[in-house]
């Protein structure tokens, strides 16, 4: 039934495959500087590389916005992504993926009443902008750096055209790696919490994740897209949208392939964490739009003519017409999927406020007398309870959403069998596993309970107040690790 | 690589070896013009036979750098420009073995007062068609100098043209039969349209070094 399911994220893969690769080789292959099949070879393996070593960085960000639980959401998530793309295209807007499956996980939040994260949707798209933006600032100054070298080089014409083919196919692997790493989460991200992908030790070497099993489908589904419809689109890209030299070509593609590695990249991100460097969001962001972004880096570079000033405005249009269409095609869609084909697009959820919640959240969060409207009851939907609550002044935003998690009912019964079943073992350390132990057989009613449980001990510890972007991304491993033990520890889980 | 880089080395020193033989064919159309004037014409001759060598040489270069940049899918994006380049550059041989062969066979006789004109003007073609060698090679190599030769060979252009003129001039000024003015005035304009070849290359020459700017 998954595979059934993960079709639409497979077509959304076959569609990236097909569309993106162009950003990346389209103006090399129409230059005839690298035959489409080498290009097609390149892309099929570095894409494939990028979205299994790298994938999971900007999926984190996907998942704050909300995280799909079942898998028929998910399905009715991508396939209105993969909807609303087609009929974007159609109608000859360009358009990107990620602002498709964002606008399309909107609808889902909506659609299931869960509270959207507003700080989540600022990033993503505020990265839009900013990747386009940074990735023409680039293209501007690699055009500045680049062209006196080339002129003082003093290179002859044929070795340097030979130079230039190899640091296109160089560059283009690498963009086709970030692609990879930085659009995997757009296509097969929705699966992530219901994949049934088990992690997979090599030897004991090295373990073959869940998530990147995931990536692996999404990215042969790209490369499906590559080598059945991408070289028409290459044309099209190398000669419509722009006429660049095999030199503007290179600046332009390795100023998209540092904007998408950026954006993706988790290695980068960690080490300008440790460095104390200011960091990239990690965001999937949109190659077409981070191309066109180096071409406009490039054209003012060159005086800012013949810029097409048309295609930028209908660029900026979709920044805002792609994610709507999509959350109202999604929430229609999961609306008839739930309705009318009776599939299970949510996993139903209980918010409970008795004495045990009630007690947590007076120590931790609020007053009790504020709790008024929703104590001794329970809700099925987080916007049910907000609204109970935004009528008290004195709890924020942030107060409800915290109150919101601690009154989610989720039985969990902790078992290292289940914890191995699940295949996400592998991600636990020795000394984490230990603590785990200690815990066999215990029953919880919420995560919370769990997670006190552990943060008792140091390896579990997260930083309470924390400051530092070191301290903010350790408190976000953590998270991720303990939403790895919810999903092994839920009933019903692990014996698939 | 080394393979690749072997190619290209192969390639680059086969448009210097036809960049040389222009240059060379140029020179030695002045040599001959001399020769021609100072009567020494076995060495014309002999300076004719070069010529017709130095064409076959140069048909066999562009030929083969044509076969491999076709067949290597070398600068798929100049490939066109650099070939019309080629082949309008080895079509300045073919004027200048076509003018030794005019005067190989019609002989026209030189009034020795109007030498040096003759000189002069052959000079000037031949400064141009030098001129252009260097643009076509800056061309390759450092495309920030092409203007500078491209200006070169349009001052050495219009020189011949002015001394040609007034070459042209005297030869009509001269005692002669009419047909013999008209004969020398075709080979006076023979000449000049030398150095009016070198500067239609230069002019295709200007556009394609635009089209190779970042």
């Amino acid at each position: 039934m998954f595979y059934i399911y993960l079709l639409s994220g497979l077509y959304l893969g076959w569609s990236l495959g097909a569309n993106n690769t162009g950003n990346i080789f389209g103006a090399a292959v129409e230059t005839k500087m690298i035959k489409f099949k080498n290009a097609a070879l390149i892309a099929a393996i570095f894409i494939t590389l990028g979205a299994v070593f790298e994938g999971s960085g900007a999926s984190d960000t996907l998942g704050e916005l909300g995280s799909v639980d079942a898998l028929g959401g998910a399905f009715t998530v991508s396939l209105a992504a993969a909807l609303s793309i087609t009929s974007m295209v159609r109608s000859g807007i360009p358009v990107s993926i990620n602002q498709t499956i964002v606008g399309a996980i909107i609808g889902w939040s909506l659609f299931t009443k869960r509270l959207l994260d507003p700080q989540s949707v600022v990033t993503i798209a505020s990265s839009w902008v900013f990747a386009f933006l940074l990735s023409a600032v680039i293209a501007f100054a690699l055009f500045h750096l680049v062209r006196p070298l080339i002129n003082r080089s003093k290179m002859h014409l044929i070795k340097q055209d030979l130079l230039i083919r190899y640091l296109l196919v160089a560059v283009g692997a690498f963009g086709a790696y970030a692609l990879g790493a930085n659009n995997m989460a757009s296509i097969v991200g929705v699966y992530i919490p219901v994949s049934p992908f088990k992690d997979i030790s090599i030897g004991g070497f090295y373990t073959f994740k869940g998530t990147q099993q995931l990536y692996l489908l999404g990215a042969l589904s790209v490369v499906l897209g590559i080598y059945t419809y991408s070289h028409k689109v290459m044309k099209t890209v190398g000669k419509d949208i722009f006429r660049l030299s095999p030199v503007t070509a290179l600046i332009a593609i390795f100023a998209e392939s540092l904007v998408l590695f950026f954006f993706a990249s988790r290695g980068l991100y960690n080490f300008l964490l440790r460095h104390g460097l200011p960091t990239f969001p990690l965001v999937s962001v949109s190659s077409t739009h981070v191309i066109v972004g180096a071409i406009v880096g490039i054209g003012l570079a060159k005086g800012g003519k013949n810029i097409r000033y048309d295609i930028l405005g209908k660029m900026a249009l979709t920044w805002i017409i792609a994610p709507i269409l999509a959350a109202l095609m999604s929430f229609v869609m999961l609306f008839v999927m739930q309705n009318v084909f009776e599939q299970k697009v949510q996993e139903e959820t209980h918010y409970i406020f008795d004495r045990v919640t009630v007690t947590r959240i007076a120590d931790d969060i609020c007053d009790i007398a504020l709790l008024s409207p929703v104590n001794g009851r329970s809700f099925t939907s987080e916007r049910e309870i907000y609204g109970e609550l935004k009528t008290q002044e004195e709890l924020s935003r942030d107060d409800i959403v915290k109150v919101i998690a601690v009154s989610e009912v989720f039985p969990m019964e902790v078992s290292l069998e289940k914890l191995a079943q699940s295949g996400y073992i592998h991600s636990f350390n020795e000394e984490q596993l230990e603590i785990i132990k200690t815990l066999e057989g215990r029953s919880y009613r919420h995560k919370w309970e769990l997670r006190d449980a552990l943060e008792k001990h140091s390896v579990f510890e997260s930083v309470k107040e924390p400051k530092t972007g070191l301290q903010k991304n350790h408190n976000k491993e953590l998270d991720n690790l303990f939403s790895l033990l919810y999903h092994s520890f839920r009933p019903g889980t692990g014996k698939k | 690589m080394a393979l690749l880089l072997k190619t290209t080395r192969f390639v680059e020193s086969q448009i210097d070896s036809f960049l040389d033989v222009v240059s060379d064919a140029a020179m030695t159309f002045q040599l001959a013009i001399e020769d021609y004037i100072h009567g020494r014409m076995e060495q014309f001759e002999e300076r004719l036979a070069q010529i017709r060598e130095f064409e076959h040489r140069a048909d066999d270069l562009r030929v083969s750098v044509e076969r491999f940049l076709y067949e290597r899918t070398l600068i798929p994006e100049n490939r066109g420009d650099v070939l019309a380049i080629l082949e309008s550059t080895d079509e300045i041989i073919d004027n200048i073995k076509d003018t030794l062969v005019q005067f190989s066979i019609e002989m026209p006789g030189i009034d020795p007062t109007l030498n040096d004109l003759w000189l002069q003007t052959t000079r000037a073609s031949v400064a141009a068609v030098e001129q252009l060698v260097y643009a076509v090679r800056s061309f390759f190599r450092d495309l920030a100098a092409v203007n500078n030769h491209i200006h070169k060979v349009y001052f050495f252009e219009r020189e011949a043209d002015h001394i040609g003129e007034k070459l042209r001039r005297m030869i009509f000024g001269l005692d002669i039969h009419l047909s013999e003015q008209c004969q020398l005035r075709d080979f006076a304009l023979h000449i000049e349209q030398i150095s009016d070849d070198a500067q239609n290359v230069c002019d295709q020459l200007a556009i394609f070094a635009i089209k190779r700017q970042l």
